[in-house]
């Protein structure tokens, strides 16, 4: 039996899933396109402002449901992420003919995956969450079909999918078997500790950690993301980076402020992390077309977020989760200015850009703030969660992985340069102008002001994510 | 003086102006008259700050007469802390000062973006004169990395010839010596929270940190690297050439005189005082990257025909001395090079203007090309004279202050570097002397457009002037408000 304090608890997944059935039913009745977007932004929006509210109870023991701070914080986040995406799409979709009410349907039933995630108190929920999000990306990636490598791209997304979704499932079958429990805090506490050597248990984290790399994109697992970065729309690549990425950060950090050290993981979080930031950023230098590269770049930004996770006993969780939100601030900066460049006739390759900064001066500007912002330059929150994550590798005593870490970043700095200089230094063709709505505008304002500060006063947040984190 | 904020008021002045810009791209007239009257406003409470010279507000470290420390990331042990002594106050001045001059300089010559022009040169001079004032290493190292940005634009966009390389090389090789030098901040940071229970970024807590030697060594060696990249010391400076060479006139003035400054700065109050053990271990390294670019750059500015580059280098060359200066680290020593920082700062400001008029006239920076201008054009000559003069050491004029007391000082702890040194500056003489020989003096090769100075650029050349023979007549002053805080420094009776 469901209490009322359950309900106010489920409120915003509740809000998000019947918003979106909403969505899909006035699609079917009416054929204008706006509605659809309408409600599915007030739907967001709502389940966004509620999240912020006080609970009335901090668990929903009946459903397995938390309404912890972090929760809210995060549930709140990604409402808002998504609204702002919404709204990015509804001028970039009439750009590329992309009808229907199914994709604001289809962003809010991820958004609903992402929020479940965050308030799961229980592996089994954990994992319908990660599974309901990701499905939405399936749809999403390859919703673009007048272009051929939408869906080539989005066929390569659900086949790896599915196989991590099938790791993530059979990890948590084995975790389950060492315990005979499904509850996050349980688990972790007796199949993590140093003196477990239970190979049931190892496998599980093995198979765990292995659908994890494919939802963070991390290096060996990392093939789909230049593909689903290069077709998708841009207003749905900053979704993932922002949402779907966040989302499995939150994950990792939900399962590790359970545990007082990594024990067994840290070997593998170590590697993951460093082969991310070094193939992901090599990778990005090479790298002509300005989608992949900030593909190859959010590669190395997730190498950076493990060695915050491998950080653990240096407040490394604190900044992870910072992090996924800054990350997740800055990618929707950055997608959502290359969506409006590209519907003011900007190409996909790097010397498309030249000159647009002038041209084009708003979704520019917002490119580059959040160029210099990914590439970790102060006043900015990349520099302030950068600065965070090495100072919790240093203090856990990760000093290899701080040094090879920043000299990656050393190496980014050029590749996000580039993309700065083509448009700022370099002369473009004379015929640029920018058309953009007032809402895109206001959110690309939004968005930069939030990365300077975040990045000048990240004071409240970190004492909030501190208290969460303890 | 009156408790009011006047130092974060010296940070954020120039940045609302900079917001008050955008607002204002429109009107461009507008906007530079307005952009010149901020940096005059910031030159006026820059030298209004020198009437509190002498004071000791509570809370702050000796030697330092104003002071300001606001709660900011207390979780972190990050506060915003400001704090002006005599060495700040004079690289205070002399930021707000060529903030002026670098907007004159480019009064008529940057026609294009003309707005962003002056935005960028007031988001420089807020920054720059927070790295000065800085005295929490979280706060440094984040005005010291936002100097970058102004700095790429300014070469990227006004500049010519290869200058999005230039621009790109600038910003990559100056930031990778930063990014070490942030871990070795972060080091330093957990070593003392480790020691005493409090994590801090102020200097204050942090001076007297005691460290491992080898450890020390290491931190040390990531912030000497990235005030040395910098300074430039040799071999490290091979951004700098490249980045004169494309820049304006304006972002030259910039780069040399301001940006420069910071590395020097940065070694005198932070490298030094907090790795006082390392530090002494590295002097060797120093004195001998100083010596080498003061040899090496002398050498090379001989065989320059671009009348830039050889100022970019014969810059180089004063910043070696100054690296002498610090490295030897005694009293005198130490005055000679912040003095030195100063008038390198004047004189290579008032060079990179008088080449940037004759390029604006000729339309050649080639030396070959001129020649017979003392008698064409006699105003513009005899300046050209007096500060290419005082960049040679002529005594009676700023540049010879510093560097005798460059030379003096450190002649007592390392005599055969000192007097290598010296011969390094004989070596200046000959080139810039060969410099005004073909330049004024020279039978005219070919037929320039040549006018002699305008009302602006006279402006922009005699302030400079009273500048040199201020420095270098009546030094007193300065010498003065420098006396306490490096005597504190080198450990010495004040």
């Amino acid at each position: 039996m469901m209490s009322m304090a359950d309900i106010q608890i489920a409120l915003p997944l509740l809000i998000l899933a019947i918003g979106a059935l909403i969505t899909l039913i006035c699609g079917a009745i009416g054929r204008k396109q706006t509605t659809g977007y309408l409600i599915a932004v007030i739907a967001a929006v709502g389940a966004g402002l509620w999240s912020m509210q006080t609970p009335p109870a901090l668990l929903a023991p009946g459903l397995g449901l938390s309404a912890s701070g972090l929760t809210r914080l995060f549930s709140a986040y990604f409402c808002f992420m998504a609204a702002a995406v919404l709204l990015f799409s509804h001028s970039y979709n009439r750009y590329r003919d992309i009808a229907g009410e199914e994709y604001p349907a289809t962003i809010l039933f991820a958004t609903f995956g992402m929020v479940a995630l965050a308030s799961a108190t229980n592996l089994l929920l954990l994992f319908l969450g990660l599974e309901a999000m990701t499905f939405g990306f399936y749809i999403l990636a390859a919703i673009d079909r007048e272009q051929d490598v939408s869906s080539e791209a989005g066929l390569k997304y659900l086949l790896m999918g599915a196989l991590s979704a099938a790791f993530l499932a059979f990890g948590i079958g084995l975790l389950y078997c060492v315990r005979g429990s499904l509850g996050i805090s349980e688990i972790m506490q007796t199949t993590l500790a140093a003196t477990v050597r239970d190979p049931i248990a190892l496998a599980g984290w093995g198979c765990l950690l292995i659908g994890m790399a494919f939802k963070l994109s991390l290096v060996p697992a990392h093939l789909w993301t230049p593909d689903v970065y290069e077709a998708a729309p841009p207003p749905v690549v900053a979704f993932l980076s922002g949402g779907s990425k966040a989302a499995a950060v939150l994950l990792m950090v939900v399962l590790l402020v359970h545990v007082a050290e990594l024990g067994t993981l840290r070997v593998p979080l170590f590697g993951l992390a460093l082969l991310s930031m070094l193939v992901g950023n090599m990778a990005a230098l090479r790298q002509n077309r300005v989608r992949r590269m900030l593909a190859y770049s959010s590669i190395a930004q997730m190498g950076y977020g493990v060695v915050a996770l491998v950080s653990i006993q240096g407040h490394g969780l604190q900044a992870a989760a910072f992090y996924a939100i800054g990350y997740g601030i800055m990618s929707l900066a950055a997608f959502g200015a290359i969506g409006v460049l590209e519907a003011n006739g900007c190409g996909a390759e790097l010397d498309d850009y030249r000159g647009r900064g002038f041209t084009q001066p708003v979704a520019s500007g917002a490119l580059a703030i959040s160029l210099f912002a990914l590439a970790g330059i102060p006043p900015t929150v990349g520099f302030t969660g950068k600065f965070l994550i090495f100072a919790a590798a240093i203090r856990t005593g990760e000093n290899a992985l701080a040094i090879l870490g920043i000299l990656t970043a050393a190496v980014s700095i050029y590749y996000y340069l580039r993309l700065v200089a083509a448009l700022y230094l370099q002369r473009g063709a004379a015929e640029q102008t920018e058309s953009i709505s007032i809402n895109d505008t206001v959110l690309l304002a939004l968005s930069c002001v939030l990365i300077i500060l975040l990045g000048i006063f990240p004071a409240q947040l970190l004492d909030f994510l501190k208290i969460q984190l303890l | 003086m009156t408790s009011l904020p006047v130092l974060s008021l010296l940070i954020v002045l120039p940045l609302a102006g900079a917001l008050a810009l955008i607002a204002l791209r429109k009107q461009e007239n507008v906007a530079k008259y307005l952009a010149v009257g901020i940096a005059v406003v910031e030159l006026f409470i820059a030298c209004w700050t020198w009437s509190a010279a002498g004071q000791q507000p509570p809370g702050a470290l000796p030697g330092f007469f104003l002071f300001e420390d606001f709660s900011w990331i207390d979780s972190l042990g990050i506060r915003f802390t400001l704090g002006m002594d005599g060495i700040s106050l004079l690289l205070v001045i002399m930021t707000a000062l060529l903030t002026i001059i670098a907007m004159l300089v480019s009064w008529r010559t940057i026609r294009q973006r003309t707005v962003l022009h002056y935005i960028l040169l007031l988001v420089m001079e807020s920054s720059i004169i927070g790295v000065f004032l800085a005295l929490d290493l979280f706060l440094f190292y984040l005005f010291w990395e936002v100097m970058l940005i102004p700095m790429f634009f300014l070469i990227g966009i006004y500049g010519h010839g290869r200058n999005i390389y230039s621009a790109i090389k600038f910003f990559v090789v100056t930031l990778v010596g930063s990014l070490l030098m942030l871990l070795a901040i972060i080091g330093l940071y957990v070593i003392h929270g480790r020691q005493s229970g409090l994590y801090t970024f102020g200097l204050s807590g942090l001076l007297g940190t005691s460290l491992d030697p080898l450890v020390g060594l290491w931190l040390y060696g990531a912030f000497l690297l990235s005030f040395a990249i910098k300074f430039p010391l040799v071999p490290l400076h091979t951004w700098l050439p490249d980045a004169h060479t494309d820049a304006s006139t304006a972002g030259s003035i910039d780069l040399a005189g301001l940006l420069l400054k910071t590395g020097a700065y940065g070694l005198i109050r932070f490298g030094y005082p907090l790795f006082p053990e390392a530090a002494r271990t590295l002097t060797p390294l120093l004195t001998i990257m100083a010596v080498a670019g003061i040899l090496y750059s002398s050498w090379i500015a001989f065989a320059q025909k671009d009348m830039k580059r050889l100022v970019a280098y014969s810059s180089i060359g004063h910043m070696g001395f100054i690296a002498l200066g610090i490295a030897a680290w005694t009293p005198v020593a130490l005055s000679g090079s912040v003095l030195q920082m100063v008038s390198h700062g004047v004189t290579t400001s008032a060079l990179f203007a008088l080449v940037g008029m004759l390029a604006s006239r000729a339309n050649t920076r080639e030396i070959s090309a001129y020649g017979g201008l003392w008698g064409k054009v006699p105003i513009l000559a005899c300046f050209f004279m007096l500060f290419a003069m005082a960049s040679a050491g002529l005594p009676g004029l700023n540049n010879f202050v510093g560097e005798f007391l460059i030379l003096t000082g450190s002649y007592q702890v390392a005599q055969s570097a000192t007097i290598l040194a010296f011969l390094g500056l004989i070596l200046s003489l000959v080139y810039t002397v060969r410099l005004v020989q073909e330049v004024l003096f020279q039978k005219e090769r070919q037929p320039l457009p040549m006018l002699d100075v305008t009302g602006r650029e006279a402006l922009i050349l005699a302030v400079l002037a009273i500048g040199v023979f201020y420095i270098g007549l009546h030094p007193g002053p300065l010498l003065d408000v420098l006396h306490l805080p490096v005597a504190l420094l080198t450990g010495g009776t004040p």
